[in-house]
């Protein structure tokens, strides 16, 4: 079942030229696909988009079956989170546990209900201990865990990581990652958004965005191996994958090696 | 020497009593001709404190900080007799995200009003402003746009530009490269080497991108828990056991070839620098 549709969309900021030109995209549900292009390639443009933060110039989207408009923006968002690139300008409570809180409130939850997933969610993220710590008291990492538990409180399908570990240091990266992980494998359709090939490699699908438009958009395996590709979008090529494709172009076959290069392409 | 610490110690006053010590006993030398200094650890480490203390934007709670001859100690200016303003124009600090900091009308106002405030007249802050703009790879006429219509990518430039201006001999950047692509990164970190190759000056850059130690730095410092690791060069800092004790990458190229070997059962005759010499070598034993 797709989850998201999205048909013909086009968005401008300026007259002249457009940030998202004619993109075609359906996600199914459960899945996880990375949106993986260079900076103003129109990748948040897009997040942005599906979340009705702004409105497109042309094209439908479609979340779980309705149509976004100005009467259904705010039913789309109970089922759509999303985490942003800068810790500190989603931090909207004073203490943890207020800021967990947040999206329950807007959405008017039940208060014991609150109570109930404020001591549950901040468990699920390993932030229990840390409930009345403010924001200063925080590594980026950790203000990043308690956005996820805000969004995983209001229980929404989707999740959207809009280069959510961009700001975060290796040890803060690799554990926002261990959760999106953790969380697709237990149901939640994910929507990673990156210029790291690296972090895009973790999901099921690649879309590629270049200049507004789609160039590519297929399973993990198969992007990789477009070669012609990945060297037109204009990304930084993974260091395997760089050698890989030295060895075709070099004629050289030996297929240990090629393994070998291809499982740590895929951070195996 | 242009900067010393000797046995700097810092503790952040906390409201329950318990003060967070952000620097013990940092002993660190920096000279002002021409190094590039990378300065890494993980987050809370103490970088940021660190550097807050090379223009003396913090002052330490014991230990001094000896800049162009000023010692800088705790009670140091708490009737203000010394005038720290020369030091903060001889060490420009750049924080995180400078571009949340334009304000000016115009990128030309946004330029001189660094020099301005430490007493440069206008006609010579405007030729100051005609030049930088060159020097982070912009043109004149950037000078009367407006900051706000300008990419992100050229805010920042613009605001590195105006830090410029006030002519330092050392530059210190918090993390100048977070939130680029690979692009973005690399062409910030070759006007970063332009400046301190042609102008001759010290850059010092917080960086938790691996690749840029590697790639760009002479020398490199590691903090970990508040205290001073490591001062040396990269390629040795990168065959440290300590290295993952201090929560860190390793370049892609020294963990991808260390992988191979590994993976392979073999040892390469020496140590690639670039996915070219890696290849090479990977074409000798295959």
């Amino acid at each position: 079942m797709n989850i998201i549709e999205i048909t013909d969309l086009s968005f401008s900021y300026r007259e002249d030229v457009d940030a998202l030109h004619n993109v075609n995209l359906t996600i199914k549900k459960g899945e996880w696909i990375s949106v993986l292009g260079h900076n103003g390639s129109g990748k948040s443009t897009l997040a942005k988009l599906i979340i009705g933060l702004l409105k497109a110039d042309s094209g439908d989207i479609f979340v779980d079956g309705i149509l976004l408009t100005e009467e259904t923006v705010h039913e789309i968002r109970r089922k759509i989170g999303i985490v942003f690139q800068n810790p500190d300008n989603q931090f909207v409570g004073v203490t943890v546990e207020d800021d967990i809180a947040f999206g329950m409130e807007n959405l008017n939850f039940d208060r014991l209900d609150m109570i109930k997933k404020i001591d549950e969610f901040s468990k699920k993220v390993n932030m229990n201990e840390y409930l009345k710590k403010e924001p200063h008291e925080l590594s980026g990492g950790q203000k990043q865990r308690v956005a996820i538990a805000g969004i995983l409180a209001m229980d929404t399908d989707i999740i959207i990581f809009d280069e959510a570990t961009a700001m975060l240091d290796p040890k803060g990266r690799e554990s926002i990652m261990e959760y999106i992980r953790e969380l697709n494998k237990e149901g939640k359709t994910i929507i990673t958004i990156t210029h790291d090939m690296k972090e895009a490699v973790n999901s099921d699908r690649i879309i590629i965005l270049k200049d507004g438009e789609v160039l590519a958009i297929g399973e993990t395996n198969t992007i990789l191996n477009d070669k012609e590709t990945l060297n037109a979008s204009n990304l930084e090529l993974l260091l395997p994958l760089k050698l890989l494709y030295k060895l075709d172009e070099a004629n050289i076959k030996n297929e240990k090696v090629k393994d070998i290069l291809w499982q740590l392409s895929l951070n195996k | 020497m242009a900067i010393k610490f000797e046995q700097v110690s810092f503790q952040y006053p906390s409201f329950d009593g318990k003060n967070f010590s952000a620097l013990e006993n940092i002993n660190l030398e920096i000279s002002d001709k021409g190094e590039f200094i990378t300065l890494i650890g993980e987050t809370g480490s103490g970088k940021s404190t660190l550097v807050q203390h090379m223009n003396a934007l913090l002052r330490p709670n014991t230990g001094s900080v000896t800049i162009y001859g000023i010692k800088i100690e705790k009670n140091t200016n708490k009737n203000k007799k010394i005038k720290l303003n020369p030091l903060r124009q001889k060490v420009g600090l750049v924080f995180q995200f400078p571009e949340y900091q334009l304000f000016e009308e115009t990128v030309l106002k946004d330029i001189i009003f660094g020099p301005k405030n430490f007493g440069v007249k206008e006609d010579e802050a405007i030729k100051r402003a005609k030049e930088v703009i060159k020097h982070v790879g912009l043109t004149e006429d950037y000078l009367g746009r407006s900051p706000f219509n300008l990419s992100g990518g050229e805010q920042k430039r613009v605001s590195i530009a105006g830090i410029l201006a006030m002519e330092p001999d050392i530059l210190v950047l918090d993390e100048p490269t977070s939130g680029l692509d690979p692009k973005g990164r690399d062409a910030l970190l070759e006007l970063f080497t332009n400046i301190h190759k042609k102008l001759n000056k010290t850059i010092i850059i917080i960086t938790h991108d691996m690749n840029t130690v590697y790639k760009y730095a002479s020398r490199v410092v590691v903090m970990h828990d508040a205290k001073l690791v490591y001062d040396g060069l990269p390629n040795m800092l990168f065959m440290d056991e300590n290295i993952e004790k201090w929560n860190l990458d390793l370049p892609d190229i020294i963990g991808i070839t260390k992988q191979l070997e590994a993976k392979l059962d073999i040892t390469f005759t020496k140590k690639p620098h670039n996915v070219n010499e890696l290849f090479e070598l990977m074409k000798g034993v295959l």
